[in-house]
């Protein structure tokens, strides 16, 4: 399963969720200022105490903020 | 395979030029596909509190660029925000602009490609970025609640990042290496402020930490004298750069590299207009890249008219 971890406010978020569904992608969202536990999964995937959006299909390999060609790497687009 | 795809107008870019022409093409019932790379809105996507557009008190720039978007749509409009340019013939006629996906066809193309946010020039910058260094105060701004903030820039989007995170700053720096250039209710409120401490004519020499940033040095350009800030993190606002390298091979573009256009948005190329920050004018706000747009694509309509009878 997918996992974007975002914040309400962050509008990089909301377009990489944009992205997601016009690819009919399904995908879980963790927001991290209101999930403590995400953002704790967030900070430990990436190392960084505070990164949105975060694109990930494994718990291991991401993809931090909009960036296409990699987000279609990443789910194989 | 790209498909050809034809259109009476392309605009290149949706910020507020580009959705205001995209607005007024569409109600002229012409064919208009918007492309934009990056955020809808561009530069005031990030926009906290807009006091100076007429008919609102405050508004997010989110949420009006979200109505104006809105209405280009109602009105057949259609966006694209995924799809990436990669290279356009403006000379030809029609004007080509070739995509990852597509190859469009237009008579006209509006260009309000706008601008972009200038990165820190500190070799340091890549080691840091997420990790102390930032450029969306919307995005990044929470993760420091309770911790000392600095900002780069001494413009209105500076001033108004610097204003937005006072709410979760224990103490704010704003360092700017020469004089304000924001507007003055903004630098009012900022100074009305106890916890920002206000650095003007200081420039920022290195960034340091360890795995994440700690600390940043400072020159003093009137006394000369360097000093170190423990700072949790940095929002960066130094300026903007016009996003024009995809037209340097077909307009001639002015020193500051934007696209020489007079009031009318006419470029030097017959059917190409330039809206927005990226012509080359004096004043760059929302209400003239709202203007702007408004022009280009009425003298687009006309152009196109003209076209048409000469065929």
């Amino acid at each position: 399963m997918v996992k974007v971890y975002t914040t309400a406010t962050c509008p990089y978020c909301a377009k990489v969720k944009r992205y997601l569904k016009s690819k009919d992608v399904e995908f879980e969202e963790l927001d991290i200022e209101k999930d403590p536990a995400a953002r704790e999964a967030c900070k430990k995937l990436t190392g960084m105490d505070w990164a949105v959006p975060v694109t990930t299909i494994d718990n291991e390999t991401f993809v931090i903020d909009y960036d296409k060609e990699e987000l279609d790497k990443l789910l194989c687009l | 395979m790209k498909e050809h795809i034809k259109k009476d107008v392309v605009i290149i870019g949706a910020g507020m030029a580009g959705l205001t022409a995209a607005l007024y093409c569409g109600r002229m019932n012409l064919n208009t596909l918007v492309l934009e790379n990056g955020l809808i809105g561009g530069q005031i996507a990030n926009a906290t509190d807009i006091e100076n557009y007429p008919g609102f008190v405050s508004v997010r720039g989110g949420d009006l660029i979200s109505t104006v978007q809105t209405q280009a749509e109602n009105f057949g409009a259609v966006i694209d925000e995924f799809d990436e340019i990669e290279k356009v013939s403006l000379k030809s006629m029609p004007k080509i602009i070739e995509t990852q996906e597509n190859i469009y066809e237009a008579d006209v193309v509006i260009i309000a490609s706008g601008m972009n946010r200038r990165k820190l020039p500190l070799p340091e910058e890549k080691k840091f970025a997420g990790r102390g260094v930032h450029y969306c105060e919307l995005c990044d701004g929470h993760a420091y609640d309770g911790k000392i903030i600095a900002v780069a820039g001494g413009g209105n989007a500076a001033v108004d990042a610097a204003n937005f995170l006072t709410k979760y700053a224990k103490k704010l720096y704003l360092i700017h290496r020469s004089e304000f250039r924001a507007d003055e209710v903004s630098q009012k409120k900022l100074r009305a402020n106890d916890k920002v401490t206000i650095m003007l004519q200081t420039e920022i020499k290195a960034l340091r930490g360890n795995k994440k940033l700690e600390e940043v040095e400072v020159l003093d350009k009137k006394s000369g004298e360097t000093k170190t800030l423990l700072i949790d993190g940095i929002f960066v606002n130094i300026g903007v750069e016009p996003n024009t390298k995809l037209f340097k091979d077909e307009l001639q573009l002015t020193a500051s590299g934007r696209i020489p256009a007079g009031e009318d948005c006419r470029t030097e190329i017959p059917g190409v207009f330039a809206a927005g920050d990226v012509r080359e004018k004096q004043i760059r706000q929302l209400t003239t890249a709202a203007a702007d747009g408004t022009t280009a694509a009425l003298l687009a309509e006309k152009y196109l008219a003209k076209l048409k009878e000469t065929i």
